[in-house]
């Protein structure tokens, strides 16, 4: 830092350096002369030049939406801050500054030239989600670390890339290293790669690659599968059947139930467990089976539906499109009638006539609306009733389905009581040839308690099929409400659209022809 | 013959028993000539006959005068090889055979005709018509298939008419003979197409028959064009798919549907009677067209080519004429009845019934009682058996028939005694004698023409009329090839007076299609072009004398339609041409392709410059869900305030309906923006206007051009065409011939006379090998000095006499008369010629000598023989 920004006072971004700056790297001459008259808002300027201001820290800037390029270079600016509502930003200079880390850059999305030359960087980060990063310039900063520049593989549109300056740079095997490293390369530091040489690198660090190759693969393939493993939840979840195609709710019923798993000790009830486990699987199972396939229905309905629903919109489009078009072609030769009759009362009855077009033209596609409006009313409520139908169907054979769960349930519970008291009965009798837990032989002090420990374990058992049952009912009377509500608020809102669409067309032709008759009369 | 045996016991058998010989009786009536008019056939009398034959005189007369017949006297057999000109003993036998089967035949069928088997050939032989096919396979894939090979064999030849239509010819001559002259009737067209596809692989036949007067006298004018016919339309059946169970329920319909019903009926009746006139209108027309009734129909001989289904995947037999090269189903109605038909193998007689054409005929040739053969071949015609039944017996005929064949394999046909089929390549390319052809069809001509034959490429041109008289011509297609500005169809139409021109891509200016009434620009016209080949995109460009119209595709920019108005051109007090003044441009219209990149509201979907009027209309692409567009109209017009400045931009300098109003658009800067781009625009287009009427000015005269010197492509392939290539393979071939030269003179020994002397097969001595060396550089100097020598006594002699000539004259110099004067002079100019060659011989040689002498040294240094044994002295 040669420059002594200790003789000049820092600035701050401020709205009149932000005006000047616009007003100086705005629209020139005849065009400057109207931007001056209007005055440019800050939301429409594309481009911006704060450069050798001596600006210490970025500020102000959120007003500036739709910005594309900034540059931010030769001043003393310490920290990247304040650029996140900057969105579109395409380039962004920050050179020959003072900052220490790469920050704040997360939102630059669409950021594909960024400058950070001549600063204090020790090392390369936080750039993950600028995916669309080309250019990368970091030269004259100090990055050490070799190994930091395989982070710059995750970029794949990177092309050009200067670290010139920094500590790196004098390795020995800098150069070799990036270009095997980053194949993609085409410009290093102001240089063009050679094919040969980048040949000759990617021979020579072709074992490290590969296996980094190999662990990316890896990654790569972990991140996929659970991708995959997500949506099929995401699928089953659609379907309001999640984790039933499996043991899931058998093995939660006994998660928390610390008498059941206790009584599973007692002889015999091992195998009944067993037995019970199996047909209450089967019938999960069942149950998952039957849900995809509604869902799959319930799919299907709905995709017909939508078709239907945009065909006819379509179709109603095309026809006020034509209807439109038919006027259109008339208006303008009336209008060109109109302008070229000098005739006063001929004049003004050719307005009327022209004006009775317009409120015809309206009352047309007014119509139009109207009866599609109607139509689409009648097939929403078909649809409605139907997919109620549906989900009605849906629900009342999963009950049943669960009812055969409870049944089982019951049927266990009433095996394991049997089993308890007989075994509580052995106990009291000193027959019993096993050894049991302590914490289990504590259950067989009388029959109340062991009673009650089985009844405790069923009602959690009983319990859990119920929530089940609940959450299955709930989650597809709330889709089925919330998918109906919806198809009628959009159905509002195009309806509301078209008409407001409808009104500001005539209107605006009815007042292309208020001001031609305007015209005229001062002609 | 086995059946006609057969045959001959039965009948014996029959003779007794007086009602099977009334049966017989009737079963031969039945055989009657086909095709004859069954009615006749009781009533016939001698008398009526007689008149008849008298007619048929009559009538043939006026037919005999065709000029074209190739007759005996004209056709050279010199050069013909023995088989020709004579009979081998098994071609005796053959006849033997063949004589007997007729015989029998006759005998039992007296009333049809003899039978056509063993006509003369041109050397005056009677050959079997069977040996005179001569299977050949040509070396042409063109000729490899049946539609190809016929369609040659019609062009190839010029058809001469039978000297008697009622009767089969009494001469049949070999391939190579009709193949010379290029000419024949009907059977030699039969049995040169029979010889080519049996050759291809094709189970064909020579059938000796009777055809309609059309095909006899190879008359098409009856015919229906094949180029004028139109490929059938594809109608596509559009599926209707059922009503979707969302489908929206149509608004109620209001109108009377028993109005509707009553106007459907005023329609249909109107229809019915338009029909009914149309029909009138076609029966009339049909009446004109059908031919006048033949006197001798069913009785003309004719003969074709017929292929059975089978080999090389012909699915169902047909017939092929061979005149005209058309194929025809068996069922046709020119083909009035069959008599016979052979291949190379073997003849058979139909022994089925005509009288219904050739409708019911079954061309199962293995059937004995339908088809009689002559010789039990070794390749049976297996009788197809429809029950399965038969098949156990079958077997055990077929043990038999083994047994049979076994003894009667003594005797098939002998190979044919006709020379391979040869047609030079010059001859296939020119196809047609003297390489043009001309057809005429119904209401239409087709002429044809061999390949740069016409230096203009024109390969073929079809004339269709309006009426059948040919006098008014309709339209003109002509049809080119090898042309170098790719055209390859001309279309005119002369009632509209329109052209058309198709060309293949390739053409300099990617032109595709060019129609046109005039070669004047500005006029109504039309041009398609390969738009792949252009950089612009450009697909067409109509033209009427007042606008012009241009499409393109896959531009960047995503311009589709460009329309340009014109006025009247302005006058201006210079002469000037179109190029130099162009006409105002009043109005450009734009239409632009949807851009995926931008925003329905900022894609502008046309582009209205009106120039005259100074404005600038936009419209914006629709949005997806809208049913209006934004538009925007700009005054460019630039006024002053009232203070004597430029007003930039106003407010109502730009008028615009936005379908969602935006804050941006409503700046006075952003119009302005807009504007300037628009002012941009405004020029380039009216640039691209300019240019485009250039290029078709440019077209035009380059069409012209092409048009009048027609320079025609020649296939760097083509040898014979080729000047370029002939030249180089000339050259290739005279350096080949030097260097051939040039060995053989390497090879000349000059020590082989001298090694004569020497004893042979001894080794040479150091003192012989030198001595030989000397020897023969010595005599080699001899000769040298020899032909010095005589060089100079030429010359001196010369000289002396000239001496001696110029002494005499100035001796006689005044008593020379004029000539003598003259004769000598030019004795003297020719002597003083002689001597400066003969000076100029002799230094050369001197020259040259003791180079020679060097060269002839060195060589022998080089010698191996003498090498070592020379070198190592030296």
């Amino acid at each position: 830092m040669s420059r002594m920004y200790d003789s000049m006072e820092p600035k701050v971004i401020d709205d009149d350096m932000l005006k000047l700056a616009v007003m100086e790297q705005g629209p020139q001459e005849e065009a400057g002369q109207l931007a001056k008259q209007e005055g440019i808002l800050f939301k429409d300027v594309l481009s911006l030049q704060l450069d050798f201001q001596n600006i210490l820290r970025i500020d102000n800037l959120w007003q500036f939406e739709n910005l594309q390029k900034l540059q931010l270079n030769n001043n003393i600016i310490e920290r990247i801050e304040g650029l996140e509502n900057l969105t579109h930003l395409i380039w962004l200079d920050l050179s020959f500054n003072n900052i220490e880390t790469i920050e704040g850059l997360d939102t630059l999305v669409n950021l594909e030239d960024l400058s950070l030359f001549n600063n204090r960087i020790s090392r390369i980060d936080s750039l993950d989600t600028l995916v669309k990063l080309q250019v990368l310039s970091l030269g004259n900063n100090q990055i050490s670390n070799l190994m930091n520049l395989v982070y710059l593989r995750k970029f794949k549109c990177l092309r050009t890339l200067s670290l010139s300056g920094n500590p790196i740079t004098e390795a020995e095997e800098y150069k070799m290293f990036i270009h095997a490293y980053l194949p993609d390369l085409v410009y290093l530091d102001f240089r063009c790669i050679d094919e040969q040489v980048k040949e000759l690198a990617k021979i020579k660090h072709q074992f490290s690659i590969d296996e980094l190759k190999h662990r990316e693969n890896v990654m790569e393939l972990r991140a996929e599968e659970e991708k995959a493993k997500k949506d099929m939840l995401e699928e089953h979840k659609l379907a309001f059947i999640e984790y039933l195609n499996g043991s899931f709710l058998f093995d939660s019923m006994y998660a928390d139930d610390t008498e059941g798993n206790k009584l599973s000790y007692l002889p015999g009830v091992n195998e009944l467990l067993e037995v019970y486990k199996d047909k209450f699987v089967i019938i999960c199972l069942n149950i998952f089976e039957y849900g995809l396939k509604q869902q799959e229905k319930r799919k299907i309905e709905l995709d017909t539906f939508n078709e239907c629903m945009l065909e006819a919109i379509h179709e109603n489009q095309e026809q006020g499109k034509f209807k439109i078009a038919k006027f259109e072609e008339k208006h303008m030769l009336n209008l060109s009638a109109i302008r070229e009759e000098t005739d006063l009362p001929t004049i003004e009855k050719k307005i009327v006539e022209c004006s009775e077009d317009i409120n015809e033209l309206f009352n047309v596609l007014m119509t139009l609306e109207m009866q599609l409006v109607e139509q689409l009313e009648e097939t929403i409520n078909i649809f409605e009733r139907n997919i109620i139908d549906l989900v009605g169907t849906f629900i009342e054979n999963v009950q049943g389905l669960m009812a055969q769960c409870r049944d089982l349930e019951n049927h266990h519970h009433e095996k394991l009581l049997e089993i308890s008291i007989n075994t509580l009965e052995k106990i009291l009798k000193g027959e019993l040839d096993e050894d049991l837990p302590d914490s289990v032989r504590a259950l067989f002090v009388d029959k109340d308690t062991i009673v009650n420990a089985v009844g405790a374990s069923h009602d959690i058992h009983l319990l859990k099929i119920d929530n089940r049952e609940d959450e299955l009912v709930t989650g597809i009377n709330t889709w089925c409400t919330h998918l109906v509500d919806k198809i009628h608020r959009d159905e509002i809102t195009r309806n509301r659209k078209r008409v407001k669409e409808i009104n500001q067309y005539t209107d605006h032709m009815q007042s292309e022809l208020d001001n031609l008759e305007f015209g005229d009369i001062i002609d | 013959m086995e059946v006609l045996k057969e045959k001959v016991e039965e009948e014996e058998a029959a003779e007794r028993e007086e009602a099977a010989e009334r049966a017989e009786r009737a079963k031969t009536e039945k055989m009657m000539r086909p095709g004859e008019p069954r009615k006749d056939e009781n009533f016939m009398t001698q008398e009526m006959l007689r008149d008849l034959e008298k007619k048929v005189s009559e009538i043939v007369i006026p037919s005999v005068e065709e000029p074209v017949i190739l007759t005996q006297d004209l056709i050279d057999t010199s050069n013909l090889p023995p088989s020709y000109k004579s009979n081998s003993t098994k071609e005796e036998h053959l006849l033997q055979v063949a004589d007997n089967y007729s015989h029998q035949y006759s005998h039992l069928c007296p009333d049809r005709v003899p039978l056509f088997l063993y006509p003369l050939n041109e050397c005056d032989v009677p050959k079997f018509v069977s040996t005179t096919i001569r299977p050949t396979l040509m070396p042409y894939p063109e000729l490899y298939n049946w539609d190809t090979c016929a369609q040659f064999v019609s062009d190839f030849l010029t058809m001469v008419l039978l000297p008697d239509p009622l009767k089969p010819p009494s001469h049949l001559y070999s391939s190579t003979t009709v193949l010379r002259y290029q000419k024949g009737n009907s059977f030699d067209f039969s049995m040169l197409l029979c010889s080519m596809l049996i050759g291809a692989g094709y189970d064909a036949y020579c059938v000796n028959g009777y055809g309609s007067q059309d095909l006899c006298h190879m008359d098409l004018s009856r015919e229906v064009c094949p180029l004028t016919m139109k490929p059938k339309e594809i109608i596509k059946s559009e599926e209707k798919q059922p009503p979707k169970k969302y489908a929206i329920k149509p608004p109620r319909d209001l109108n009377s549907k028993f109005e509707q019903d009553q106007e459907l009926k005023k329609q249909l009746q109107l229809k019915a009677e338009e029909e009914k006139r149309r029909r009138e209108e076609e029966e009339k027309l049909v009446e004109e067209e059908k031919e006048k009734p033949d006197p001798l129909h069913g009785l003309r001989v004719h003969c074709w080519v017929l292929v059975l289904s089978g080999k090389r995947e012909v699915p169902e037999s047909f017939f092929i004429d061979p005149l005209t090269g058309r194929s025809y189903p068996t069922q046709d109605d020119h083909f009035l009845g069959i008599e016979s038909l052979w291949n190379h193998r073997n003849y058979w007689i139909n022994m089925q019934d005509c009288w219904n054409c050739c409708k019911d005929l079954i061309f199962d040739l293995g059937d004995p009682v339908k088809w009689e053969y002559m010789l039990p071949g070794p390749e049976k015609h297996r009788l197809a058996l429809s029950e399965e039944d038969d098949e156990t017996l079958n077997d055990e005929d077929d043990v038999e028939d083994l047994g049979k064949e076994d003894e009667e394999k003594s005797f098939d046909m002998p190979s044919s005694w006709v020379m391979q089929i040869q047609i030079s390549p010059e001859a296939f390319e020119t196809r047609c004698p003297n390489g043009k052809k001309v057809i005429q069809y119904k209401k239409a001509q087709v002429e044809k023409w061999a390949p740069y034959l016409n230096n203009n490429g024109l390969m073929c041109r079809l004339t269709t009329y309006q009426d059948l008289e040919c006098t008014k011509v309709l339209e003109i297609k002509e049809w080119y090839q090898n042309r170098e500005d790719m055209l390859e169809l001309k279309h005119m139409n002369k009632t509209t007076g329109l052209c058309i021109d198709y060309f293949k891509s390739g053409h300099p200016q990617a032109l595709r299609v060019h129609s046109y009434k005039s070669m004047q620009p500005e006029m109504d016209r039309v041009m398609e072009f390969y738009e792949s080949a252009r950089v612009d995109g450009l697909i067409k460009r109509e033209e009427t004398p007042k606008t012009m119209t241009e499409y393109y595709t896959g531009r960047p920019d995503f311009l589709s339609y460009r329309h340009i108005n014109f006025g009247p051109r302005v006058k201006k007090p210079t002469q000037c041409t179109a190029d130099s003044n162009p006409r105002p441009i009043v109005k450009i219209t734009e239409c632009f392709h949807r851009n995926p990149a931008k925003s329905a509201d900022e894609d502008v979907a046309e582009r209205v410059f009106l120039i005259n009027e100074e404005r600038i209309q936009l419209r914006y692409h629709r949005r997806e869900d809208h049913i209006t567009t934004s538009k925007r109209e700009f005054l460019r017009r630039t006024e002053v305030d009232s203070k004597g400045n430029k007003v930039i931009m106003t407010p109502d300098m730009c008028i615009s309906f936005e379908v969602e109003p935006m804050e941006h658009t409503k700046k006075l800067l952003y119009q302005y923006e807009t504007m300037m781009q628009l002012k941009a625009a405004e020029k380039v287009s009216r640039h691209q206007a300019w240019e485009s009427e250039l290029e078709v000015l440019e077209i035009l005269k380059l069409r012209e051009e092409e048009d009048e010197d027609h320079t025609l492509t020649i296939s760097i392939y083509d040898t014979k065409r080729n000047e370029k290539s002939r030249e180089y393979r000339e050259a290739m071939e005279r350096v080949l011939h030097e260097e051939h030269l040039r060995q053989v003179e390497t090879q000349l020994d000059y020590l082989a006379p001298f090694l004569a002397q020497l004893p042979p097969g001894e080794k040479l001595t150091r003192w012989q090998a030198i001595r030989l060396k000397d020897e023969c550089l010595s005599d080699f100097k001899q000769r040298l000095i020899d032909k010095a020598n005589l060089i100079q006594a030429r010359f001196e002699k010369e000289t002396q006499e000239l001496q001696k000539k110029q002494q005499w004259y100035q001796e006689n110099q005044v008593t020379l008369t004029p000539e003598d004067e003259d004769l000598y002079l030019s004795y003297c100019s020719q002597a003083m010629f002689r001597i400066r060659i003969l000076e100029q011989r002799l230094n050369r040689h001197k020259e040259l000598a003791p180079l020679k002498y060097l060269a002839l040294e060195e060589k022998l240094y080089k010698d191996p023989r003498l090498m070592d044994l020379v070198k190592v002295y030296a």
